[in-house]
């Protein structure tokens, strides 16, 4: 019996790990191209969820065609911030532009409650949420569905880096003046960065929003993301799985096993201690990569 | 009429420092000409306004023409620029340091949209530079510094140009190291009809390899003519061929970068 508890946690940990990857990969995503940690990424995956559910919901629009309207406008989005906000911060310190990620991160936070409510919303894109049982282990089927789509997104980008506009991206990421220099569009690669990054966050934002409703809690999932980002190195998506997986059998494991013998609130503090022991023990991640420093 | 053509450029970095003073010059179709002078004299800079790379750094070309193929340069960015046909070999190489050789050159095609012929491309430089061959999968930021100078060049001639601006490809290699590059840039030029404008520091070398050159000192051009002519003139021979003092302009380099540090 205690066999097979740990075998369920620990299926249901990695796939709801699988799904906190799909928001770290778009923080790798903008890493990569443009250097700063987007903390907007979290506040990204909450107003995608709202933008489906609004298309839904107040627009009456049906699913099929709600969720991918959703991710279009989402795209859109992520190219006006990137446009509108960031494009103006060239040259400035990195620590001002990632304080300016803050800021609108707040203000997404704020403002997304304040038009639509601030009530739980309900979002039904039809996965169905009766549990699975393969022999003794029960498995959640929104989180298994959810799981798989995003392993599947982590994949794809994964692939997109090695076409040649993802190689073009990383050359970016590597050195923005050479790409320039023999050119490459840089500030459009950066676009399409933040606009694919804004889309994969509102993949997540609606498979979690299908979950758990969607409110304002949803940009919760930047603390997870930055913690997979951070323990796979914060500039590879394969990282990002891996460690994605780690943290998500992490809390799995924490929450069955220690919660029951602490009274309760473990997983919200796996996710700090393992960013914590990563920066101490690790700073470039399980996958970072190292600068190359030659003389 | 001359490929490119600077007219009365001046360039201004930050809005405040006036670095290029009013620099006139020419480069011919499949012309090798080099932009000669000493440390902080501009050469960078004057490469940079023709490249429009300035407005990474600030800096802004405030007065003056940079007429191109008989197109004003002025109003194209950089990418732009290059779908020109000139490109612009940096200060320092700047290869990416986290991909492959192949990956480089791959990288330098986004005006190509053929993908068979950017294939053959990428195997004919490969050929003509075999050490990059070798190397072909590793990172490039492990290669020798000679290598990295070839990748560089390589990289360039990926983007199918007219003219290359090359800014110092010497710097801080060995003297066969730098014949042998020489030798490359020769070959591209003579072969291929590509044009050249060589900035150095390395005069000696420089004067034996190029048809032409000028002279900048603080940000204006104060001689230009044949490199015999230049070779042969007194002032130059003291100055930058180490007449009787011979100076070394790298050493001198690093105790500026060193002083800049420190100020
Ligand atoms: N980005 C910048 N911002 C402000 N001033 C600059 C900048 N780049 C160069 N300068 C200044 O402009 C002047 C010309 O610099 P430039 O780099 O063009 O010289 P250079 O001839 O290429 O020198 P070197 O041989 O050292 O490469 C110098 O005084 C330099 O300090
Ligand atoms: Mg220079």
């Amino acid at each position: 019996m205690e066999f097979a508890l740990i075998l369920e946690l620990s299926v249901n940990g990695i796939f709801i790990g699988l799904m906190y990857a799909l928001v770290a990969a778009g923080l790798v995503l903008i890493y990569k191209t443009s250097g700063i940690a987007n903390l907007a990424q979290g506040a990204l995956a909450m107003m995608g969820a709202y933008v489906v559910w609004a298309i839904s919901a107040q627009l009456g629009a049906p699913m099929w065609l709600a969720i991918p309207l959703g991710l279009i406008v989402m795209f859109g989005a992520g190219l006006l911030t990137e446009r509108l906000a960031l494009r103006r911060m060239i040259g400035q310190p990195v620590i001002m532009v990632i304080m300016l990620t803050i800021g609108i991160e707040i203000m997404l936070r704020g403002v997304l409650p304040g038009i639509f409510g601030a009530a739980v919303k309900k979002l039904d894109v039809g996965i169905p949420n009766d549990p699975l049982f393969i022999g003794d282990i029960l498995i959640n089927r929104a989180t298994m569905i959810g799981g798989l789509i995003s392993l599947a997104l982590v994949a794809l980008s994964i692939a997109f880096f090695n076409s040649r506009l993802g190689l073009m991206m990383r050359a970016v990421s590597d050195d923005q003046m050479a790409s320039w220099s023999v050119g490459i569009r840089v500030d459009r690669a950066v676009a399409i960065a933040w606009g694919l990054s804004a889309t994969m966050a509102t993949t997540a934002g609606i498979l979690w929003g299908s979950t758990q409703g969607v409110d304002w809690s949803l940009s919760l999932l930047l603390i997870k993301a930055l913690a997979i980002a951070i323990l796979g190195g914060l500039d590879s998506i394969p990282g990002v799985l891996l460690a994605g997986v780690l943290i998500g059998l992490a809390e799995s494991l924490a929450t069955g096993l220690l919660d029951p013998l602490v009274g309760g609130g473990t997983r919200d503090v796996v996710a700090s201690v393992i960013i914590l022991l990563t920066l101490l023990l690790r700073p470039h991640g399980l996958f970072g990569r190292e600068h190359i420093e030659r003389v | 009429m001359s490929l490119l053509v600077l007219n009365n450029v001046e360039v201004v970095y930050d809005s405040v420092f006036l670095a290029v003073k009013g620099v006139s010059l020419e480069v011919p179709k499949a012309g090798l000409v080099a932009l000669l002078g000493a440390n902080g004299a501009g050469k960078s800079t004057v490469l940079k306004s023709i490249s429009g790379l300035l407005a990474a750094e600030r800096g802004l070309v405030t007065r003056g023409q940079v007429t191109f193929d008989g197109e004003d340069m002025r109003v194209l960015d950089p990418p732009a620029r290059v779908r020109r046909g000139l490109v612009h070999v940096l200060e320092g190489r700047h290869v990416f340091g986290h991909l492959t050789p192949e990956e480089n050159l791959i990288a330098a095609t986004s005006m190509h949209p053929d993908r068979a012929k950017v294939k053959r491309m990428v195997e004919e430089m490969f050929t003509h530079f075999p050490r990059l061959a070798e190397r072909a999968k590793a990172q490039a930021g492990y290669l020798s510094g000679g290598e990295q100078q070839m990748l560089a060049i390589a990289r360039a001639l990926m983007t199918e140009p007219k003219l290359i601006l090359l800014d110092e490809p010497s710097l801080g290699l060995a003297p066969f190291l730098v014949d042998e590059i020489f030798d490359i840039v020769r070959r591209i030029n003579a072969v291929s009809g590509v044009a050249i404008l060589l900035v150095e520091q390395n005069a000696v070398a420089a004067l034996d390899l190029v048809e032409t050159a000028y002279l900048i000192d603080q940000g204006r051009i104060v001689m230009s003519g044949t490199a015999a002519a230049l070779a042969a003139n007194p002032d130059i021979q003291d100055a930058y061929l180490g007449g009787a003092q011979k100076v070394d302009y790298h050493a001198v380099k690093h105790y500026r970068r060193r002083k800049r540090w420190l100020a």
